[in-house]
């Protein structure tokens, strides 16, 4: 065998491997008597065929399959000799075989750039511990009691105010046509709380018990049901009742109905819910800090082919973004170019951190285990209720998906081995310091990169955005319809925009 | 069988088609392949082919020089179809010794 490089720049490596005749006709009388062995002949036992004729029959198919597997071999053989390590599976190009001829092939591939750590107990880096002050647990309790409020109907007869709950029944109408989803009976509906299309519960302001109501609403524009959106439509409402909520005391009473045993235990939970949470930002932002710092102090080739993946990646989602209307403000103002080349300049950070997360994982043999592997896949399993079943198939089926379940998981891991080593400082912040720290430096590093330590967490969110999409299609398979895209479509920015904000804590009951 | 005599070559003169006609197939079984180890092919050809005919025509058709021809007659498996006797036909196979430094490759077809 040999291999002569005929190309080598940057990240870039072209070999041409040439192996020898004799090399490949010794492999193929090896594979040509395995087969003899097993082959029936007509006027010959099993096994006792001459070579000659077995070669006439099985000739091609093993030279074919001896040829593959040389070029398997020696492309492995070369690369392992020389230490190369390939992003991907070697591009090969066979220029020339036949039966008495050498074999020839080009071999081109990008290889995985040389990294070099640095000496993570270099890297100081600050973890903000919080104190949460009973306040903000009381204020979470209040917020979780105004959830669950009690309602009495009106002792003496007046107007509807806003904050009453309604019962009424109601009939809609869009050009004179009633459509399915638009009329409801018992309906309890609550006077500013805003479930209903803008203007329709304001318009019910001041209606009497036993008043019916005629409605005139438009719906906005981008409103799920693509057959109302934009349009006007009429609504006929009758107010059965008027029902006054009662303001809820926090007591004993109150946490027996989550199931605690009395005040302080609930209000232990929730200080608990809490404190995650801001451990959850406070890690996240240390993380963004320690990434910010690895790429300041990392410079290495980046192969392109990866940059070119990540950002078509990023930049479909752009695309899918931008069909629903939903584009970052602050993009909005720039031009095609401008947007793809800051796209660009992020998929080359997160492919630069990718590759040195990785490399520092390997280093230091960090492993996902399968444990893990089945708890990341139950959680992602859970967030499709109803399909639970269908998405689980999915990973199933497709390990491809599944490596990009692990792909978080290790990157959690590789952070958290560097945490342990790097010089980490504590500091104990309040919560409102934490909070307004975040949104500075959200606000100061800005663009679409929001804030790094995010930054990677988004891309695991695009991917899973991606996965998702693909775990949607099977859903609308299954008869969902859209109906049930349009949820799940929901469901996912509702769980994107939680995560910045301060959650709340009425998710637990 | 002396081996020293001189090569003879055959009195019989065959037109194209009939040598193609005595040639029938080649005989390719285990037993057949233990010839070549001692330069013999084997054919089968028709019950009427005489071992001088046999000799003109393999020379005649693959080019080379026979040594000798021995034939044998094998005869048809009696059979039954349904109840009924049946035979399978005759056959005539012919064992050819080829001369020193000849040879014919027998699974390339003629």
């Amino acid at each position: 065998m040999q291999v002569t490089e005929t190309n080598a720049e940057g990240l870039k490596r072209e070999y041409k491997v040439r192996v020898e005749k004799d090399e490949i006709d010794q492999k193929v009388q090896d594979r040509l008597k395995e087969v003899g062995q097993q082959a029936r002949i007509p006027g010959f036992r099993p096994g006792k065929a001459p070579m000659s004729i077995l070669r006439q029959r099985f000739g091609k198919a093993v030279l074919g399959e001896v040829l593959e597997r040389a070029v398997n071999d020696s492309s492995q053989q070369a690369m392992e000799e020389r230490g190369l390590r390939p992003i991907q599976q070697p591009q090969i190009e066979v220029e020339s075989f036949d039966e008495d001829q050498d074999l020839e092939y080009k071999m081109s591939m990008e290889i995985l750039p040389d990294i070099e750590p640095v000496e993570f107990s270099e890297l100081s880096l600050e973890r903000l511990k919080v104190q949460v002050p009973d306040s903000e647990v009381d204020e979470a309790l209040e917020r979780l009691a105004s959830h669950h409020k009690d309602t009495q109907p009106l002792e003496e007869a007046r107007p509807a105010e806003k904050g009453d709950v309604l019962v009424v029944d109601f009939k809609g109408s869009v050009d004179g046509e009633e459509l399915p989803g638009m009329s409801g009976e018992d309906h309890h509906l609550e006077l500013g709380s805003n479930r209903f299309v803008e203007g329709f519960e304001e318009q019910l302001v001041g209606a009497e018990q036993g008043e019916t109501r005629h409605i005139r609403v438009t719906f906005p524009g981008t409103y799920q049901n693509e057959k109302l959106a934009g349009k006007d439509a009429d609504f006929e409402v009758t107010v059965k009742e008027i029902r006054e909520t009662q303001p809820v005391t926090i007591d004993d009473e109150f946490a027996k109905k989550f199931g605690e045993e009395d005040l302080e235990a609930l209000k232990q939970r929730v200080r608990e819910q809490i404190e995650n949470d801001y451990a959850g930002l406070a890690r996240q932002r240390v993380k963004r800090e320690l990434l910010d710092k690895l790429s300041e102090s990392h410079d290495f080739d980046v192969p392109p082919s990866m940059v070119e993946q990540e950002f078509q990646q990023i930049w479909h989602q752009i695309q899918h973004d931008r069909e629903q209307g939903q584009l970052d403000a602050e993009d909005a103002d720039k031009d095609e170019e401008q947007l793809k080349q800051d796209y660009r300049d992020i998929a080359v950070r997160r492919v630069r951190l990718g590759l040195l997360l990785s490399e520092i994982g390997r280093r230091a043999n960090l492993e996902i285990s399968q444990e893990e592997m089945n708890q990341a896949l139950i959680q992602e399993v859970q967030r499709h209720p109803g399909h639970e079943r269908e998405v689980f198939e999915f990973y199933q089926n497709n390990p491809e998906a599944l490596s990009q379940l692990r792909a978080p998981l290790y990157e959690d891991k590789a952070v958290d081995y560097i945490l342990e080593l790097a010089n980490v400082t504590e500091r104990e912040v309040t919560t409102d310091e934490l909070r307004k720290m975040i949104e500075e430096e959200a606000g100061a590093s800005g663009d679409g990169d929001e804030a790094e330590g995010a930054g990677e967490n988004k891309a695991a969110k695009k991917k899973s955005g991606a996965k998702k999409a693909s775990g949607k299609s099977t859903a609308k398979k299954s008869g969902g319809g859209s109906k049930a895209k349009a949820k799940t479509a929901k469901a996912e920015s509702d769980g994107a925009s939680d995560k910045g904000a301060d959650s709340d804590t009425s998710g637990e009951s | 069988m002396s081996r020293g005599r001189i090569y003879k070559p055959s009195q019989v003169k065959l037109s194209g088609a009939r040598m193609y006609d005595l040639v029938r197939e080649p005989v390719i079984t285990e037993k057949a392949t233990m010839g070549s180890e001692h330069n013999q092919v084997t054919f089968r050809v028709p019950l009427w082919a005489s071992k001088p005919e046999i000799k003109a025509a393999i020379e005649g058709l693959f080019s080379v020089r026979v040594k000798s021809v021995n034939t044998l007659r094998q005869n048809g498996k009696v059979k039954r179809f349904r109840g009924m006797p049946g035979k399978r036909p005759d056959t005539k196979k012919a064992y050819v010794t080829l001369e020193e430094g000849h040879s014919i490759d027998v699974t390339t077809g003629v």
